[in-house]
């Protein structure tokens, strides 16, 4: 049944632009570091000489937790504005199908189109090694850990922003907090290990990765329950 | 067979805020009725409808459709209920034929019921076009299309002809009227003109501040009201003083005597009184008030 709900739902993104920012969003990261690299082409390389591959993903991974941020709330937002704009909640909950499987399908939308963001910006980053002359063997490990890492570490956001998204009507205050919360991001490295918003960042860099992946991942489940729970029960208006 | 069930709700009940919105009602639609929902704006119509399709659950009372109880049987009930409800609801951004598929997958019907629904509706020309650009008599018959999609056993369409010009609800009512006939679907349709109803529908049902005040057919509805009674007579200025001593006050204009709200057996007296005293009757008549005049009287009564 919620796969019946998914397939309605990528019908229903088509032309929203959702599938354009899906694979912008990596491309941009890498682009900025063609621009880095391509400018400063002598400078970089001989100071990442012992490993270039390295020196290009470290001047990467410090933006991808804030692309992760804005991600998570602008998929979740267009995500749930496709059934607030012309009131089409009230119709799609009059159809024969429960609301949970509702609710999953949109989370399992902004999963997936997160996902190809995630396995397209190792991709582009490759690619753009390659460019450079960079060359083999690729560092793999490396390449998989920037895309997946941050971003399973990034699941409580998601669960978070999809719930404010569905919730309110107005879709202004889900993507100011979600879009504050990206921009303040870099400077909340300092306080605890506890902020879930540190995560991605720590999944990224910290030797101890795998707490903080699998605590974002349990959270993510977690908040995405209990806003399923407030999903099934609420009035449609 | 006789009269069976389609929806029966039971003391239904919806408050907000300790307020209610619609109170104590017991609403009972009859297989292969047009079933009009009658009720002044904020009356609580879209509320009840709401509650009919499990969007919001009411305080307390029972609903039960298609014989069950909608709050166990929830996914079986709405598989047989096509609905539209208030303004139309579609994504803007997708032509009809893809709005339709997106419901479509959810339904899990075959894809040529899409092309027929279309055809019911006829938007079979329009149907590549984006939505926002439809007309607002398209967009809704695009949501009663929406609503055909799943072969539904009953309609439900929650003021369906609201904001539409004359033409759009002639084609909306049109639309209505073959649904029992044509398709064997038992209709609830709301609004808030009754004399949009008394031309489809067969029973009404009107609510005012929540509560039901009128349930019947739209024939008791007319007899319930009272009627004026007009007699014309030889000598009205002596037969108007007989009246008074039979206690119907009457007021006399231009040879017309005029009573209000008399019954059949008053009426019978004044006649065989006046016979008596040697008057010659030449008329009695009895004005019809319009539907929408018995309307804001039943609407008004209790106020």
């Amino acid at each position: 049944m919620m796969l019946r709900s998914l397939r309605s739902d990528l019908l229903k993104i088509r032309r929203k632009g959702l599938w354009f920012l899906v694979v912008a969003a990596p491309l941009g990261l890498v682009a900025m570091q063609g621009l880095n690299f391509g400018l400063r082409y002598d400078y970089l390389s001989d100071r990442y000489k012992e490993d270039l591959w390295g020196g290009l993903i470290s001047n990467i991974n410090p933006f991808i937790p804030m692309a992760l941020f804005l991600g998570c709330t602008l998929v979740s937002s267009l995500a749930a504005n496709i059934e607030h704009q012309m009131s089409s909640w009230k119709q799609l909950l009059a159809l024969p199908i429960s609301r949970s499987a509702v609710f999953l399908a949109k989370l399992l939308l902004c999963v997936l189109l997160l996902t190809v963001s995630c396995v397209l910006l190792p991709f582009f980053t490759a690619g753009l090694g390659f460019l450079l002359g960079f060359q083999s063997p690729l560092p793999l490990s490396d390449l998989l850990g920037m895309g997946f890492y941050p971003y399973l570490a990034a699941w409580p956001l998601l669960a978070l922003q999809l719930w404010l998204s569905v919730t309110f009507r107005n879709q202004a205050l889900p993507v100011s907090l979600g879009v504050g919360a990206a921009v303040i991001s870099p400077f909340m490295g300092n306080l605890s290990e506890w902020l879930p918003l540190n995560w991605p960042m720590l999944a990224l860099v910290e030797a101890s990765r795998l707490i903080f992946i699998i605590s974002g991942v349990v959270l993510g489940i977690v908040l995405a329950l209990l806003s399923l729970a407030h999903f099934n029960r609420k009035d449609v208006d | 067979m006789v009269n069976e069930m389609i929806i029966q709700t039971v003391q239904l009940t919806k408050k907000y805020r300790g307020r209610p919105a619609v109170d104590q009602l017991n609403l009972e639609i009859a297989k292969g009725d047009i079933y009009g929902f009658l009720g002044p704006n904020g009356a609580g119509k879209t509320t009840t409808i709401r509650m009919l399709l499990g969007l919001i659950q009411p305080t307390s009372g029972s609903i039960s459709i298609f014989g069950r109880e909608l709050k166990r049987n929830k996914l079986h009930i709405l598989r047989r209920i096509g609905s539209l409800v208030e303004s139309p609801s579609y994504y803007g951004h997708l032509s009809a034929t893809e709005n339709l598929e997106a419901i479509r997958r959810i339904l899990d019907v075959p894809k040529s019921r899409i092309d027929e629904v279309l055809d019911i509706v006829s938007l079979t020309k329009e149907a590549r076009r984006p939505v926002k650009g439809f007309s607002l008599g398209m967009k809704q018959r695009l949501g009663i299309a929406a609503s055909l999609l799943g072969n539904p056993e009953l309609l439900i369409l929650d003021e369906p002809t609201n904001g539409l010009d004359p033409s759009g609800i002639h084609e909306i009512r049109e639309l209505i009227k073959r649904m029992p006939e044509q398709y064997g679907i038992t209709v609830l349709v709301s609004s808030h003109l009754l004399g949009e109803m008394e031309q489809m529908a067969h029973k009404v049902g009107i609510i005012r501040e929540g509560r039901m005040i009128f349930q019947d057919t739209i024939d008791h509805l007319r007899l319930q009201a009272a009627h004026d009674i007009q007699l014309v007579v030889s000598e009205p200025d002596a037969a108007i003083w007989i009246a008074r001593d039979l206690g119907q006050t009457g007021t006399l204009q231009e040879g017309i005597m005029t009573f209000p709200g008399m019954k059949d057996a008053q009426i019978a007296h004044l006649v065989k009184r006046l016979v008596e005293n040697g008057h010659a009757i030449y008329r009695v008549e009895q004005t019809k008030k319009s539907l929408e005049d018995i309307f804001m009287q039943v609407i008004g009564e209790g106020a």
